[in-house]
């Protein structure tokens, strides 16, 4: 019974690299849609000028 | 695969993901017996086998997408393929390391070379060159041809590799699951109870996260779409 | 089909023309293999480990790493010069280059190792001669399996920026099989063990070959597209 260890780390492991995956990928989706309405915003009103 | 990407649907995959990976870590933590002769750590197993499945599956997704893309020449197929690498190699990755955590307390070794923990770490290694070659190559059609190859030529190693290190040598137990004496044969029913429920909630693990990831790819692609637009309007 | 074999014919004749003038492939890869055998001999005491245990590892990590360099180099050449543009312009079928590819880089390595040998013989002091016939034959499947996929992934690699180190990444865990194989088949006949003993390596590896030949000829086209 002295493996809980073990199986502690085997958890924070699994739990830590899909979070930090999951974590990176919602970064990149917001960085990516701030982009994106900056561009739109800078294209209409060049498109208004 | 389509269905995840159109944001009604989202709500219901992610509920339904966190619902099955409540009911998973329930099952793991609190309803399955403690296995008599491996103790407390054989519930890493309940990671390490869906781990190991949607490594599989995501690669066998790599390389469906990439002959898709090869016949097609969609960029649609080229998105899926490149996410599903992603993911299989992050699943991959959680194989080699639960594997060898699970091995030290059981067999005394954080790593032998048997059979399976040798494909799985070649496997890994085709992967990352995969991923590798995407990255050094620049964004365009020449990057999805030459990644749709790699995708194809690694998928097809699979079979060979693992015949050759069967031979090679093999230590790891034979899969319970799956065996000559028919599904879950060599089982106590509650695990493959709480094995199954943990392979659901992975599988839809990996549905959520391959939405996810297109999802950035398709924004990056209409980024680049309004700055060319931009560039070439003035 | 006569035609075909012209056209590859003539594309090999090139490879070799070039070689047999400026002998830049096969000085490297002789002595870079010559250099691996002689690094290994040195981490490997001969003294305390049996030649016939080691040796055959030895003898197909040469093998490898300098059939890598052949492999980088080969296409190399045709894209310092812009001769990959001109052989693609010609009304050649892109297996035909593949194939002439192949088989140039196959001739490269054979005569890479037909000269490393008897080199392997002498410093590892193990009498390769009585199971010469065998041992031809399982390095000739293996060379061919190492040349299949290595010329479509050389293909592939020489228009990227970081081609020398992308080869290898991307060959090396393929070829595994490939190498494992050998290498038992290899130790087996030094062990004095008949072909007939090692059918289901054989049978792997032509599987291999075939595969990779295969996939190549379905897949060259997308690669050697402008």
């Amino acid at each position: 019974m002295d493996n809980l260890g073990f199986l502690f780390a085997a958890n924070v492991f699994v739990w830590g690299a899909i979070f930090f995956y999951v974590f990176r990928l919602g970064r990149s989706a917001n960085t990516l849609k701030k982009d994106l309405e900056a561009l739109k915003e800078s294209l209409h009103k060049s498109a208004n000028k | 695969m389509n269905g995840e990407n159109n944001d009604d649907n989202k709500p219901v995959l992610l509920w339904l993901t966190a619902a099955a990976f409540a009911a998973a870590l329930y099952a793991i933590f609190f309803y399955v017996p403690t296995e008599r002769t491996e103790g407390v750590v054989q519930r890493i197993m309940y990671f390490h086998i869906p781990s190991a499945w949607i490594a599989f599956f995501a690669f066998f997704i790599v390389f469906l997408c990439s002959i898709l893309f090869l016949w097609k020449k969609e960029r649609e197929w080229d998105i899926y393929a490149m996410a599903s690498a992603e993911i299989g190699v992050l699943f991959c990755s959680l194989v080699l390391v639960t594997g060898p955590i699970w091995a030290k307390p059981i067999w005394g070794t954080w790593w032998v070379w048997d059979a399976r923990l040798t494909s799985t770490l070649i496997l890994w290694l085709i992967y990352v060159a995969y991923l590798m070659l995407r990255i050094h190559t620049d964004p365009g059609s020449m990057r999805a041809r030459y990644a749709a190859v790699v995708g194809i030529v690694g998928f097809l190693d699979i079979p060979i590799i693992h015949f050759s290190v069967l031979w090679w040598r093999t230590f790891h137990p034979q899969p319970k699951m799956i065996s000559a004496q028919g599904l879950g044969a060599g089982m106590a029913p509650s695990m493959v109870g709480a094995l199954l429920i943990s392979l659901t909630a992975f599988t839809l693990l990996y549905f959520l996260l391959m939405g996810q990831r297109i999802n950035i790819e398709k924004l990056k692609d209409e980024i680049d779409r309004l700055k060319k637009e931009n560039l070439y309007s003035h | 089909m006569n035609r075909y074999c012209n056209q590859v014919l003539a594309l090999v004749w090139k490879d070799l023309a070039i070689e047999i003038k400026t002998k830049e492939l096969f000085s490297s890869m002789f002595i870079f293999a010559a250099l691996v055998i002689l690094i290994f001999i040195f981490s490997a005491d001969l003294s305390v480990v049996n030649a016939y245990d080691v040796g055959p590892g030895i003898l197909w990590v040469a093998f490898v790493f300098s059939g890598a360099i052949g492999l980088n180099r080969s296409f190399m050449l045709e894209k310092e010069n812009g001769c990959l543009q001109g052989l693609m312009l010609t009304p050649a079928d892109r297996t035909a280059i593949y194939f002439g590819k192949l088989i140039s880089n196959l001739v490269f390595l054979t005569v890479m190792e037909t000269f490393i040998l008897p080199l392997f013989m002498i410093f590892f002091n193990v009498d390769l001669l009585p199971r010469l016939g065998p041992l031809a034959l399982v390095i000739f499947i293996g060379t061919l399996g190492i040349c299949a996929l290595g010329t479509l992934l050389s293909s592939l690699a020489s228009n990227l920026k970081a081609r020398e180190i992308m080869l290898p990444i991307l060959l090396y865990p393929l070829l595994v099989p490939v190498v494992i194989g050998s290498v038992r088949m290899t130790s087996l006949l030094l062990a004095g063990k008949p072909l007939s003993s090692m059918i289901n390596w054989l049978g792997l590896i032509a599987c291999f070959d075939i595969i990779y030949i295969g996939v190549s000829i379905m897949t060259i086209d997308h690669i050697l597209e402008e």
